[in-house]
């Protein structure tokens, strides 16, 4: 895969075939674009494309540890 | 596909020294600087200060035009409000990132790195032979470059590190949040940085206002969200500059993150390195990250530069790069960041009966080596925070 491959490395916290019953979403309205929440999302679940801050709905765990520190309050959990 | 020695992916002062440091070391080589952002130093994340020390190893500062501001104090702020006044000196510069970062762009470009804006990484995957092809997209369409060394100095949103197998991710306790607005209007020594502490104001960082100007400075602070009270950084910021400076008119507004862990455990693989923020090379004391990422920027365009010519870009001879960090600086930010852990036992009570100790020391005999025999005698509490200093 040209993206890169590291899953592996994160244990989840989940079971296998278990879903999380939330996921983190960004209000790209609010976003700065900072980057500082993607280091903090352990599965690496955020990445920027274009600039544009993405939550991939696959691999977010629902673990809430972006939703905090973002300086502009831009991340919020929604129901899976 | 075209090909090139090496790539450098980010120009920011680490990414910019690199690109320049590689293409001086071997001048033969093609060096090609990327920056995702259409213009070099766009947008500012930073409080734009930097020490004397560390800036003139890189440049010469004296009538720049990408430096704002000459600084000569420091002052403390306890939580209570006490002001400690604690050097008087050639202390730093409060630097305009947007010229600066330019100008070292320029100053790689004139060396003959190719520059190249408005371009993004957007993934990459290792050839048979070794190489790394990178994905790119820009302004001119998707394309893919063939390259023998890449050089991560993608900051603290680093995907290069990632893409390259390294774990860059960062603990909850060491992403300082951080918010500023530029202020116009405020009553300010323009000689002297302003630093606070207290739980109230930055809980897990400090509140800062770094001069630019006569009454104009860049004000802000960084918290640690784990230990604030549901406000966001910004939120805190508003709070303060309300106290502070009520009526100011804001100009400028920038929010970003300040890791203040320390370096990654492995800064190299295979034909990758990875450099400044990027590889968490911040002082975690003070989140100071400007010298240091034009440090680990000249060790690693070296390195790569040295790794081509030598047609061995393995792990194991870039291991030395990381070596050669841990060395010039990294062992110190380990040193740094506990004493960081240390200093998060106190709490504003003790930083207010600190500053009254230091303001009794008459303000010319204010060294730092006094102010810390002083401190040391008066408030035991210190002795453990400085014996970390030692471990």
């Amino acid at each position: 895969m040209l993206d890169g491959s590291y899953v592996g490395r994160y244990r989840s916290p989940m079971r296998r075939g278990e879903t999380p019953s939330e996921i983190a979403v960004v209000d790209l309205r609010v976003c700065d674009r900072c980057g500082l929440c993607l280091p903090l999302c352990p599965p690496e679940a955020i990445h920027l494309n274009l600039s544009d801050l993405v939550v991939d709905r696959s691999t977010c765990t629902g673990c809430r540890k972006c939703i905090a520190p973002c300086p502009v309050g831009a991340l919020t959990m929604v129901a899976a | 596909m075209r090909d090139t020695d090496v790539l450098v992916i980010g120009a920011g002062p680490a990414g910019a020294v690199a690109a320049q440091e590689a293409k001086r070391a071997a001048p033969t080589l093609d060096v090609v600087l990327l920056e995702r952002d259409g213009a070099v130093g766009t947008p500012v994340r930073c409080a734009e200060g930097v020490g004397d020390a560390g800036l003139r190893e890189f440049a010469n500062p004296v009538g720049a035009p990408w430096v704002a501001r000459k600084i000569r104090r420091v002052i403390f702020l306890a939580p209570d409000d006490s002001e400690v006044k604690v050097a008087e000196r050639d202390v730093g510069w409060i630097l305009d990132r947007t010229r600066f970062d330019a100008f070292l762009a320029e100053r790689a470009s004139a060396d003959g790195v190719e520059v190249l804006v408005g371009t993004e990484a957007a993934g990459m995957n290792r050839l048979a032979d070794g190489r790394w092809e990178v994905r790119l997209r820009g302004a001119l369409g998707d394309e893919s470059v063939r390259v023998r060394m890449v050089i991560g100095a993608d900051g603290v949103e680093a995907m290069v590190g990632r893409w390259a197998g390294l774990d860059t991710r960062v603990p909850a306790r060491d992403m300082e949040s951080c918010a500023q607005y530029v202020l116009r209007g405020i009553d300010i020594d323009p000689d002297a940085i302003y630093l606070q502490f207290g739980r109230a104001i930055a809980p897990g960082g400090y509140a800062w206002v770094f001069p630019r100007a006569p009454g104009i400075a860049n004000v802000g602070l960084g918290i640690v969200a784990l230990k604030a009270d549901g406000r966001n950084a910004r939120e805190y910021l508003d709070d303060w500059i309300a106290r502070r400076y009520p009526g100011a008119e804001q100009t400028g507004y920038t929010v970003g993150g300040v890791i203040t862990h320390t370096t990654i455990t492995q800064t190299y693989t295979d034909g990758v390195l990875v450099a400044g923020d990027a590889a968490h090379m911040i002082n975690p004391l003070s989140g100071g990250g400007i010298v240091n990422a034009m440090k680990a920027g000249r060790l690693a365009g070296r390195a790569a530069a040295a790794a081509v010519c030598a047609a061995d870009t393995s792990a194991r001879r870039l291991s030395a790069y990381h070596a050669e960090w841990m060395r010039l600086l990294g062992d110190d930010h380990l040193k740094y960041y506990r004493i960081k852990q240390a200093l998060e036992e106190l709490d504003d009570d003790f930083f207010n009966s600190l500053a009254r100790t230091v303001n009794a020391i008459p303000g010319d005999k204010r060294t730092l080596g006094r102010i810390f025999a002083h401190a040391l005698v008066r408030h035991p509490q210190l002795i453990p925070v400085a014996a970390k200093f030692f471990l």
